[in-house]
């Protein structure tokens, strides 16, 4: 639990570096149908790659932190590059193993961003 | 008094703080045994059979409906309709009444404090039928103030569904004098009472709360999941149609017409969950031997020690009424800049069992302007040790996400 809940989840929870909204760009959210959490998240590009991102909404400390750290990992990067992402890549990120249900609420920034442009 | 020894599941988790009854209760070895009997020894069909062990069978299941009828207040068994739960009673009343006797332009009302069992198929019937759909306001003490059935009820309202003890606030509606009310302005609007929360923790009887239709799960009150009950009145169940149509539930079919069968089993179609409705007959009996005093003094006792421990703590607030006259052991709360999520997962990692999220109530979260709320819930086994375990989980958040 001391894993789970380290310090730097917390600090990236309690301080996210992303957390807003951009004037311009492309959006897309999604539900965590288990706890009704939403999540939007928004990125501007220049010729494919992702020069800024920010996100909106309520969740847990798991959750908020996952997307923290994705959206520091993408900048820079090609939107179609992380969409191909796994889960396995956010828990690496996180540094901690999840239960199932815990998963969800992790793996909920990477399914937003996957949803960007379809 | 240590009701814990008769669950079996401390035997395996001696150290368990299991404070979720409100989702379901844990249970009691005889249910477990009752159920276990039957699909070892006699594990035939009901009322078909001639011989013995179908004859065995049915008196079995014959014996939980009996024990029912007593166990709400009404001595007419055929009153007393078996189903899988709460959530198919209240869509079986949707269905049938509600299909029949709704017509456009009538009212429905409901409440804000409700389980989506509530609201939803009111929602689907009122569109089905151009009804329309109203909800009575809970007050910032989280109850229901008298005015607002003054203020909803009139001659076009045709229903009343309203929740018995609800699964968020804990708040207990006083049925009796709700009903009277409702029946003073337009004696022909049936009343839904859901009560699934509360037949496990007070008695209930159906008669004085002067109610048309009372639903309530087995798996609350210490039996198996997959049985519930429907009690209505004979008048209103003999005026309704059929619910699922199938065996069992006809006195004669041809070609073209069907005469069905009647109450109670013109709405139990199909091969009934005959060993839940057995384990059903065991947690009455059960909770029988135990004694509504010993229920409700533990349980009353412990209620009264969770809101005092919770109190305690700053940044907590819980959603509910602080009179403990007005509620039932149930306690939803946040707690400022933490997600109900990680509440919850930290205090498993202590091992105490309690929920988090919107408990399917999420117009309620809206009105408490939160996302999800992490509750606690008592069940006859809750002692003081249990809530001692929760504190120190509690302490625990506090000191990850409040760096004291």
């Amino acid at each position: 639990m001391d894993d789970l809940y380290r310090d730097l989840i917390i600090d990236h929870y309690q301080h996210p570096n992303h957390r807003g909204s951009l004037a311009d760009g492309v959006s897309a959210n999604e539900a965590n149908l288990m706890c009704g959490d939403t999540l939007k998240i928004m990125v501007k590009m220049e010729n494919g790659k992702i020069t800024d991102a920010k996100f909106e909404g309520g969740g847990c400390a798991i959750s908020i932190a996952a997307v923290d750290m994705l959206l520091d990992y993408v900048k820079g990067k090609r939107l179609s590059d992380v969409q191909k992402m796994s889960g396995t890549e956010i828990e690496k990120m996180l540094g901690v193993e999840l239960t199932p249900s815990r998963k969800k609420c992790a793996y909920l920034g990477l399914e937003v961003i996957k949803k960007i442009g379809l | 008094m240590n009701l814990k020894r008769y669950f079996p599941i401390y035997k395996k988790y001696p150290k368990l703080a299991y404070l979720d009854s409100s989702a379901t209760a844990l249970k009691p070895q005889v249910v477990v045994e009752a159920m276990t009997d039957y699909l070892s020894h006699y594990s035939a069909n009901i009322h078909r059979g001639l011989y013995q062990m179908s004859e065995q069978a049915s008196s079995a299941y014959d014996e939980t409906r009996k024990l029912i009828a007593e166990f709400l207040g009404t001595k007419d068994e055929g009153e007393i309709v078996f189903t899988r739960g709460t959530t198919e009673g209240i869509n079986l009343i949707a269905r049938t009444w509600g299909e029949t006797y709704i017509k456009p332009g009538d009212e429905i009302v409901t409440t804000q404090m409700e389980h989506h069992v509530n609201i939803v198929p009111w929602q689907v019937l009122a569109n089905k039928t151009g009804a329309k759909l109203r909800f009575a306001k809970i007050n910032d003490h989280y109850l229901i103030s008298n005015d607002q059935w003054e203020q909803l009820i009139n001659k076009k309202t045709k229903l009343v569904a309203i929740t018995h003890e609800s699964n968020v606030l804990g708040t207990i509606n006083p049925i009796a004098e709700i009903t009277a009310k409702i029946k003073a302005i337009n004696p022909t609007c049936v009343v839904v009472v859901d009560g699934a929360q509360i037949v496990a923790h007070q008695p209930v009887n159906v008669v004085e709360l002067g109610c048309d239709f009372y639903v309530f799960s087995g798996h609350k009150m210490y039996a198996s999941t997959g049985v519930g009950v429907l009690w209505g009145k004979r008048e209103l169940l003999e005026a309704m149609p059929t619910f699922m149509q199938g065996g069992a539930m006809i006195r004669e079919v041809g070609w073209q017409e069907t005469v069905y069968a009647p109450l109670p089993d013109k709405f139990e179609a199909g091969t009934m969950p005959i060993a839940e409705v057995i384990s059903l007959g065991a947690a009455i009996r059960f909770m029988k031997s135990i004694g509504w005093k010993t229920i409700q003094e533990q349980e009353g006792k412990i209620s009264a020690l969770v809101q005092k421990r919770l109190g305690e703590i700053d940044g907590l607030k819980i959603f509910g009424p602080s009179d403990l006259a007005n509620r039932g052991g149930v306690f939803s709360f946040a707690m400022e800049g933490v997600h109900a999520h990680d509440i919850a997962q930290i205090l498993d990692e202590t091992g105490v069992c309690v929920r988090a999220g919107h408990h399917c109530a999420m117009p309620l979260h809206g009105l408490l302007k939160v996302d999800s709320s992490t509750r606690v819930s008592v069940g006859m086994y809750s002692d003081e040790k249990d809530i001692e375990g929760l504190i120190v989980g509690l302490q625990q958040v506090k000191k990850i996400f409040y760096h004291g």
